[in-house]
């Protein structure tokens, strides 16, 4: 029972990880213009099928995707960002359906280029299992867990000691008195939609090593990652991180007890809940102070 | 230094600003005053870029009124607000060096050192972020951020506002020590007869969108129908 506690609480750190990965694009992007994007967990799949294409096809491990990955979710975000950018009244309302439109969009060209087959990586290097006493995870997961933690050090750091990351911080503050000191909005939007999707990109990839992933996985996806934003309070890395771990662990003891049925269920419960008893947030009080 | 010329803003129907032309030469303080709804801020709001205006705008010898809200701060148009607007994500010092390195395009950590003294913010300027502080250090924070840009010009709009007797004071000294210290021109918006008369060497009115009487503070606050746009009754 206790190993089965252990490794529960284990693989929902490691998954919880990568659901930070995922939702820090999304958290990024409401920063800096207030608006969520709906297809940010196409986007996140989209990087996902780049891996699957270069092993497929190259025999390569999927991590030599990222620079396609980056390209392609790339200008798929910049082209997002166009078309939200032209948006000019009631962004934030007007911008969900633009998305959520855009999400479909992407999914059904996935589905059409890649067909409905589940797909997941075939590196036996990143399926070998790992041991850490009596719990166990696949390299793939332990891979992707280093991976995004480093990727959350890397956008902290930006956003806190960056010229670029301030000006985001500063728009996401106020639009209004950022343009007075000379920031250009629309300069500092288009780089925060541009890392955003690169963070989408390396999701997408470490998703793909240590989980499956098909072409209905993206609106799942948008999902968590509003939930962990949510969770999180808006605005704070760390509360990002820890609202990912915490769904993550809410999944990965539910699978364990319950039902993997329920997984996407328990999710939504804890959702919910900290709606209900803490409206701002897990770290609702910090976020707002940054 | 700032030419308006037949400056004009329409909001649907409304007219806030109709045909306002003056100068400004560099280096003078002007009281920008009228009774509420007069267009003032309005008038604020067209030379930063706020609002779309026509006419034309004249900043150093350029016609700026097409130019963007960043754009304008760049070529040194400063600009505060009533309500302080701090970035409040950021700490006092990166509200400045954000400022400074977008608005001004350098990066003069001595500079930002400086405003930060002068404005008596150098105690917080690292300890938390700018949502913290108390209205007055908002309202110095305000300025200091405009400052940090590197402005030619200065739009204070209502930074006195909502001050006591001895505060308004200590802010207007430091106003004329700001003028002299970094050569600024600056246009205030102020609803206080004797702070006009202290702290400017000329006053323009504005009164339901039309410049009524433009000289100096003396001669304006004599005019009846600035005393009348005031109170709104006829001076005796």
């Amino acid at each position: 029972m206790t190993e089965l506690v252990l490794q529960a609480l284990f693989s929902g750190v490691l998954i919880g990880g990568v659901y930070a990965l995922v939702a820090l694009g999304l958290a990024l992007a409401f920063g800096a213009m207030r608006i969520i994007n709906l297809a940010h967990g196409e986007l996140v799949l989209l990087a996902a099928y780049m891996a699957y294409l270069v092993e497929s096809r190259t025999g390569l491990d999927p991590y030599f995707a990222i620079p396609l990955a980056l390209i392609v979710v790339g200008v798929a975000s910049w082209i997002l960002f166009l078309l939200v950018d032209r948006i000019k009244d009631h962004r934030e309302l007007n911008s969900l359906i633009l998305t959520f439109a855009i999400g479909i969009i992407l999914t059904n060209a996935i589905l059409l280029l890649f067909a409905s087959d589940v797909r997941t990586t075939s590196s036996a290097f990143l399926q070998d299992a790992v041991s850490f006493g009596d719990v166990y995870a696949m390299r793939g997961e332990l891979i992707a867990f280093v991976l995004a933690l480093v990727l959350m050090g890397v956008l902290w750091w930006w956003l806190k000691s960056s010229w670029y990351g301030r000006a985001v911080r500063a728009v996401s503050s106020n639009r209004g008195a950022a343009q007075l000191m000379g920031i250009n909005p629309t300069r500092i939007e288009t780089v925060s939609f541009l890392v955003a999707g690169a963070l989408a990109s390396f999701a997408g990839i470490a998703l793909y090593t240590m989980s499956v992933v098909q072409p209905a996985t993206g609106h799942a996806l948008t999902v968590k990652a509003f939930i962990i934003t949510v969770l999180a309070g808006v605005g704070s890395i760390p509360g990002v991180f820890l609202g990912a771990v915490l769904l993550g662990l809410t999944e990965a003891l539910t699978v364990t007890f319950a039902s993997s049925a329920l997984q996407e269920l328990a999710g939504m419960v804890l959702f919910l809940l900290v709606l209900f008893f803490m409206p701002n947030g897990l770290f609702g009080a910090r976020a707002r102070r940054g | 230094m700032l030419k308006l010329d037949a400056v004009t803003v329409r909001f649907g129907g409304l007219t806030a600003l109709s045909d306002v032309s003056f100068e400004i030469p560099q280096g003078e303080i002007l009281g920008l005053v009228g009774p509420n709804g007069a267009g003032k801020t309005t008038l604020f709001n067209s030379i930063s870029g706020l609002v779309k205006a026509r006419g034309q705008i004249t900043f150093d010898g350029k016609n700026v009124i097409r130019l963007p809200l960043h754009r304008r701060a760049r070529v040194g148009i400063g600009r505060t607000f009533q309500i302080p607007q701090p970035m409040h994500h950021l700490s006092v010092r990166e509200n400045l060096a954000v400022a400074q390195v977008f608005g001004a395009g350098r990066y003069d950590p001595k500079r930002i050192d400086e405003i930060l003294t002068v404005m008596e913010l150098s105690h917080k300027a690292d300890a938390d972020a700018a949502s913290a502080l108390a209205l007055q250090e908002l309202k110095r924070l305000e300025i200091a951020k405009a400052l940090a840009t590197e402005p030619k010009l200065l739009l204070l709009d209502e930074v006195l506002a909502g001050l006591e007797s001895n505060a308004k004071r200590t802010f207007m000294l430091k106003l004329r020590e700001l003028h002299r210290l970094f050569g600024l021109t600056i246009v205030i918006v102020e609803h206080d007869i004797e702070t006009i008369s202290e702290l400017c060497t000329r006053a323009v009115v504005l009164n339901f969108g039309q410049l009524i009487a433009d000289g100096t503070p003396a001669e304006v606050f004599a005019n009846p129908a600035v005393m009348e746009s005031y109170t709104g009754t006829a001076h005796a």
